[in-house]
């Protein structure tokens, strides 16, 4: 009887030591995973994009349109630098995803020549001077709220046409340092088809 | 017996636990296939008759395209645009309210937490309507700004045009 007992205590101790193992494994992969993931950057062939511009490997149409505080922002001034133009609109949820993704991938790549310009779509009201106050005001909060610290333009509707009828949101054009598109993506995309384009954009016009 | 069933039990659920993770699938990046399509139909009643001079109400059919959505009358957030009925003011007919549906609870994919009120699929407004006697055609319009699952579209109209004929 005793014997069984030991017999029985070893077993389970066994199996105990065996679960900790186990367990112990699982963490350490988990853990590895992780670490990968954020480090994991799937480059997108061509052939995987279902949609493909119009406008791609032909010259970003130019543009001058004011940012916040009224100044005038030109897509030739950001000549010689991969150029993320990002159309976005305080009313689109989706788009809100992208930004914090934004911030990261420009900080990361800032260094390369990137920026990031975001044109904001939301209607303006030109000739009625309290509610184009009124709808300024609304970008610049969310602008505040989201923490964009990169250039942001308003009327975006203004050049929606020479970019194609830009008509869902989000929508990005990925510019190279030519000035040539090279990438377009319609929809909340993957932040890894995102980076990727970002990379094409800076690898392109050299 | 009873101590190999448990062992061989155990030694499952550790090598099950021992297996290599599996990554997420990769995000497709599916594009939207209703790009600037209309998102909303107005479907009926072309013509409706009610006792003039007297409230009546008149029920309104829409159906919004499938796969997308659109906020409800009342959004939980003041950034997102409410659907909306817009009656001109015309001699003859009295629209003086009209009653929208609860929007159903909907979240994206990508941000499980935010609840959103919307429509999908069809959708009934009651507009309370008071015609003097005669026929008079009410041109009315549905604002209201759709999404599907990936993407957001412009805020939109659509005429919503009915035959009213009050006896």
């Amino acid at each position: 009887m005793k014997r069984n007992h030991l017999v029985l205590l070893l077993i389970l101790a066994s199996l105990a030591l065996m679960f900790w193992a186990g367990w112990a494994n699982f963490e350490s992969r988990r853990q590895q995973a992780e670490r990968l993931r954020a480090n994991h950057v799937t480059l997108q062939p061509e052939s995987a994009n279902e949609y493909v511009s119009p406008l791609q490997g032909k010259p970003a149409p130019g543009f001058s349109l004011n940012d916040l505080n009224g100044k005038k922002v030109s897509l030739a001034d950001y000549r010689g630098k991969a150029v993320l133009l990002n159309f976005w609109a305080t009313w689109c949820a989706p788009c809100k995803v992208e930004i914090p993704w934004f911030l990261k991938l420009r900080e990361q790549y800032a260094g390369q020549g990137f920026e990031i310009i975001g044109v904001s779509s939301d209607d303006l009201d030109k000739d009625d001077k309290a509610k184009l106050f009124t709808q300024k005001a609304e970008i610049v909060k969310f602008v505040e709220q989201q923490k964009m610290t990169y250039p942001v333009v308003i009327d975006g509707d203004a050049i929606s046409h020479p970019y194609g009828g830009v008509d869902s949101l989000p929508t990005s054009f990925f510019i190279d340092r030519k000035g040539t598109v090279v990438a377009q993506t319609v929809g909340l995309v993957s932040r890894d088809e995102i980076e990727s384009d970002i990379r094409k954009a800076l690898a392109g016009g050299q | 017996m009873k101590i190999r069933t448990l062992f061989v039990a155990a030694s499952f659920v550790v090598l099950s636990l021992s297996a290599r993770p599996q990554f997420p699938a990769a995000e497709k990046s599916a594009q939207s296939s209703a790009r600037g399509a209309e998102s909303v139909r107005f479907l009926f009643p072309e013509q409706v008759a009610i006792p003039a001079k007297k409230a009546s109400v008149v029920e309104l059919h829409f159906r919004v395209a499938e796969g997308m959505h659109i906020n409800s009358h009342a959004p939980h957030t003041k950034l997102l645009i409410p659907t909306n009925f817009i009656v001109p003011e015309k001699s003859g007919i009295n629209v003086s309210a009209v009653d929208f549906p609860i929007g159903a609870d909907y979240s994206f994919s990508f941000s499980p937490q935010e609840k959103l009120s919307v429509y999908a699929g069809e959708f009934v407004l009651k507009a309370h309507v008071t015609a003097q006697p005669g026929q008079h055609l009410l041109e009315a319009a549905l604002r209201y700004q759709a999404c599907d699952s990936n993407s957001c579209y412009p805020p939109k109209m659509i005429p919503v045009a009915l035959n009213i004929v009050a006896k």
